[in-house]
C-alpha cells in the first residue's frame, strides 16, 4: 500500500508540478506585480499597494473597453449559439449530404484565428467595398470594420461563423443522446416538430447548452487574436473626451498598456481584474444554467 | 511486475523534466536580434560572410517580423533568459528601460567615424547607428511635369495647396486616382505615418537641426496653437487629397503600392520603400519636397538614425567583444559598407563609406544631406506608447470628420497629460 503512494506521487508529479509552476506560482506572481512599479525589466520593485487598480477606472480606454466587451460577449453568446444550434438542426435531419454540411460547418473552425483575422479583414476592407462600387450601394462603400457603428457586430459576424461549428459538434453529439423512444413517443402524441423541438430537445439538452454557454462567453470574453489581426482596435473614435479605439476589447486593452505604453504593472493589475470579472461571470452562468439540467 | 514497471515508467516521466540539452560549442556564440525585416535576407547573408571569415566566432541573426512587437519580444527574451548579444533601441525610451543591459562603446573604433552614435546622457556612446534614414513628401517626378508643376516650388503651404488642387483637376488625364498616398489606419498598422513621421514636422520643421526648444516647450505642456493648427491644416490637405480607402483601412502595401503604380502622385514615407518600390517595378522619377505646413520657403528634409545597434552588458566578456568587433566590420570594412549600402540599400551613417544607395529616395537623402539645412527625428523621444496609443487614434480621427479645431484640442490636451513638472 505503502509503495502504491509513492507511485501516485510520482505518476500525479509531473502534470501536478507543471500546474504548479506554470499556473499557480505565476498567478501569484501576478498579483504581486500588480502592486508594484514593475515595469518587465527592472528586478528592484517598489511596493504601491492599489495604485495600479485605482488608476484604471479613471481612464477612458479602460472603462469603453470594458464596456464593448461586456455587449461583444453577449452579442456572440446569443449569435454562436442560434447559429451553432440550427446547424446541429440541419446536421441531424434527414436531410441529404448531413455529414457534409456537419464537416463544412466545422472546418472554419480548423482556420487559426490569426489567418482568419487577416482574411476577413481583406474581405471586408477590399472585396466588400469594391462590390458596393461596382453595385453602387453606399452601405458597402466604408468597409464594416472602419466605422465605430459596425466594427463590433463585424467582429461578431467572424466569430460566429468561426465558433458556430464548432459549438455545432457538442449540439449534435447531445441530440444524438436522446433517446429516439422519447422523440417517437412525442411524434405520436401529435406534436409537431417546433414543438418538438422546443418541449423535448432543448430540455433534455440543457446539459449541452451549460456547456455551449460557457464556452462562447469565455470564448468571446478573452477574444484576442481576431481582434488584433482584424481590427487591430480600430477604428478610432470620442469618449469622454479623448480618442479611444472602437474595437480594442479588454485582452487588448492589456497587451496594449503592458506592451506599447510600457506599463506593466497596471496591464498587470488590470489583467487580475480581469481574471475576476471573468470568474464571477463564468460561476454565475453555470449556477443558473445547472438549475435547469433535467436528469435524462 | 506490473508495480514494477508503473514505478519505472512514472520515474521517466520524472527523468524527463530532468533531461537539459547539453552543448559542448568551443565558439563564442553571439546573436544579432533585430526588427527591419526588409534587410532580413541581406543581414543573414552578411552574417554567413562574418562567420566563414572569423572562425573563431559564431553569429546568428533573428529577425521579427515587420510591425510586430520588437519591445515585447525582446521582454520574453529577457525573461526567457534569452537575452540577444545585440539588439536596437529606437531612442532614450528605449535606452532608459534597458540601460542596466547597454554596454559602454566608448573606446569601439566605429565611433570616431560616425555623428550620428547614440549618446547616454551621462556621455558615453553606447548606441551604433544602423543607418541613415529620412522622410519628407515624396513625388512622381514624371507625373508633376506632365501636370506642369515644378517641385522646386514647393516651397511653401500655399505652393502645395495650389499644386494638390491643380493636379487633382487633372485626375483622369494623368491616370490617378487620388493626389496623395497616404495612411493612418489603426487596423492596417499604418498609424506610424502621419503620428510620428509626418507629426515630426512640427516638432522640429524649420528649426536648426540642433535646436530643439520647440520640443522641450512642448513636452512642459506649453503647445505653439497656432503652430499646431498650421500642422493641422497641412495633415488634412494631404488626408482630402487621397485615396479614403487607402486613407482609413489601408495597409503599407497598399500605401506604397498606390504610389508605385502611378496611381497616386504623393506620398508620405520615408526611404525604406525604395526596397518595395523596387519590387514593384517604380521606375519613374521621384524625389522629395518637405512638409510645408507654413508660409516660410524650407526644402529641409527630416533625417536621422532612427535606431541604434547596442551591447547587451550582461553578455559574457567575450561575447560583449565579439560584438563590437562585429560592429567595427560592418562599420570599417568594405565588405560591411557593401552589405550596408549596395546589399540592403541603406544610407549610410559612417563617413568612410564611399558607396551611394541606388534607391531613388535613399539617393534623394544623399543629395539633400550635401545641401544641408535639414531637420531632425524628435517623436523617438516622445514616452513609450505615446505616438502609437495616444496620437494614433487622434490622427485617425481627423480623417474620419473630426475637426482641425477638436484636432488640436486633442493633441493639446494629450501633450499636457504627458508634461514634466
Amino acid at each position: 500500500m505503502k509503495r502504491r503512494g509513492i507511485v501516485d506521487f510520482l505518476f500525479i508529479f509531473p502534470t501536478a508540478f507543471a500546474f504548479l509552476m506554470v499556473i499557480i506560482v505565476p498567478f501569484f506572481m501576478g498579483i504581486y506585480y500588480a502592486m508594484t512599479d514593475w515595469d518587465g525589466v527592472k528586478t528592484v520593485l517598489n511596493w504601491v499597494g492599489f495604485k495600479n487598480f485605482t488608476g484604471m477606472f479613471s481612464e477612458p480606454q479602460f472603462i469603453y473597453s470594458f464596456q464593448i466587451t461586456l455587449l461583444y460577449t453577449v452579442i456572440n453568446i446569443v449569435l454562436v449559439n442560434i447559429a451553432g444550434f440550427l446547424m446541429s438542426l440541419l446536421a441531424t435531419s434527414r436531410v441529404k449530404g448531413r455529414n457534409f454540411y456537419r464537416a463544412g460547418f466545422f472546418v472554419p473552425n480548423l482556420i487559426g484565428g490569426i489567418v482568419l483575422g487577416y482574411i476577413w479583414q481583406f474581405m471586408f476592407n477590399n472585396v466588400f467595398v469594391d462590390m458596393g462600387k461596382a453595385m453602387g450601394l453606399a452601405a458597402f462603400q466604408t468597409s464594416f470594420i472602419a466605422r465605430k457603428e459596425t466594427v463590433i457586430w463585424a467582429m461578431s459576424v467572424v466569430n460566429t461563423w468561426q465558433y458556430a461549428g464548432y459549438i455545432m459538434m457538442i449540439y449534435v453529439a447531445s441530440i444524438q443522446s436522446i433517446p429516439d423512444s422519447v422523440m417517437e413517443a412525442a411524434n405520436v402524441d401529435g406534436a409537431n416538430y417546433i414543438t418538438r423541438v422546443f418541449k423535448i430537445m432543448m430540455p433534455m439538452m440543457a446539459s449541452a447548452f451549460t456547456i455551449t454557454i460557457f464556452l462562447t462567453l469565455t470564448n468571446s470574453f478573452k477574444q484576442f487574436d481576431l481582434n488584433a489581426t482584424l481590427t487591430n482596435g480600430g477604428p478610432a473614435m470620442l469618449y469622454m473626451g479623448k480618442a479611444v479605439r472602437a474595437s480594442q476589447l479588454l485582452a487588448m486593452d492589456i497587451y496594449r498598456t503592458a506592451n506599447q505604453f510600457n506599463l506593466m504593472a497596471p496591464a498587470q493589475a488590470k489583467a487580475v481584474v480581469f481574471f475576476v470579472v471573468l470568474v464571477v461571470f463564468s460561476l454565475v452562468q453555470v449556477y443558473l444554467n445547472k438549475r435547469r439540467e433535467v436528469e435524462a | 511486475m506490473r508495480k514494477f514497471l508503473s514505478l519505472a515508467l512514472a520515474a521517466i516521466f520524472v527523468l524527463g523534466l530532468a533531461i537539459i540539452p547539453a552543448s559542448a560549442e568551443e565558439k563564442v556564440d553571439f546573436s544579432v536580434f533585430q526588427l527591419k525585416v526588409e534587410i532580413d535576407p541581406m543581414i543573414q547573408a552578411f552574417a554567413k560572410l562574418y562567420n566563414e571569415k572569423h572562425p573563431g566566432v559564431n553569429l546568428t541573426v533573428e529577425t521579427l517580423g515587420g510591425g510586430a512587437d520588437y519591445g515585447g519580444a525582446l521582454k520574453s527574451k529577457v525573461s526567457a533568459d534569452a537575452m540577444p548579444t545585440i539588439f536596437m533601441i529606437e531612442g532614450i525610451g528605449g535606452y532608459d528601460l534597458w540601460k542596466d543591459y547597454i554596454a559602454d562603446m566608448s573606446d569601439a573604433e566605429w565611433v570616431k567615424d560616425t555623428d550620428l552614435a547614440f549618446y547616454s546622457p551621462d556621455g558615453k556612446v553606447v548606441g551604433f547607428p544602423i543607418a541613415m534614414e529620412g522622410f519628407g513628401l515624396g513625388y512622381n517626378a514624371e507625373i508633376l511635369e506632365k501636370a506642369g508643376v515644378d517641385p522646386a516650388t514647393l516651397t511653401t503651404f500655399s505652393a502645395v495647396k495650389a499644386a494638390f488642387e491643380k493636379i487633382d483637376g487633372m485626375k483622369d488625364e494623368l491616370g490617378l486616382d487620388s493626389v496623395t498616398s497616404v495612411g493612418t489606419s489603426i487596423a492596417g498598422e499604418l498609424w506610424w505615418v502621419t503620428s510620428q513621421h509626418v507629426f515630426n514636422a512640427f516638432y522640429a520643421g524649420y528649426m536648426d537641426y540642433n535646436d530643439s526648444t520647440l520640443y522641450d516647450n512642448l513636452r512642459k505642456g506649453e503647445v505653439d496653437t497656432e503652430r499646431l493648427t498650421a500642422f493641422a491644416n497641412y495633415l488634412k490637405l494631404l488626408y482630402d487629397y487621397a485615396d479614403q480607402n487607402v486613407l482609413q483601412n489601408g495597409n503599407y502595401d497598399a500605401q506604397v503600392a498606390a504610389f508605385a503604380n502611378q496611381k497616386a502622385a504623393f506620398i508620405t514615407q520615408g526611404n525604406w520603400i525604395d526596397p518595395n518600390l523596387k519590387q514593384l517595378e517604380a521606375n519613374f522619377k521621384m524625389g522629395y519636397v518637405s512638409h510645408n505646413f507654413l508660409e516660410e520657403e524650407s526644402t529641409g528634409l527630416y533625417m536621422a538614425a532612427p535606431s541604434w545597434f547596442v551591447v547587451n552588458a550582461k553578455a559574457t566578456p567575450e561575447q560583449q567583444k565579439a560584438a563590437v568587433d562585429f560592429l567595427n566590420y560592418m562599420a570599417l570594412t568594405e565588405d560591411g559598407a557593401n552589405y550596408m549600402v549596395a546589399e540592403a540599400g541603406m544610407v549610410p551613417a559612417f563617413k568612410s563609406v564611399k558607396l551611394l544607395p541606388a534607391g531613388p529616395f535613399s539617393s534623394a537623402l544623399v543629395e539633400a544631406s550635401a545641401r544641408g539645412g535639414n531637420f531632425n527625428w524628435r517623436f523617438g523621444q516622445n514616452p513609450d506608447g505615446f505616438n502609437q496609443g495616444t496620437l494614433g487614434p487622434i490622427f485617425e480621427l481627423l480623417a474620419t470628420g473630426t475637426s482641425v479645431e477638436d484636432f488640436v484640442t486633442l493633441v493639446t490636451a494629450a501633450f499636457e497629460e504627458i508634461a514634466v513638472k
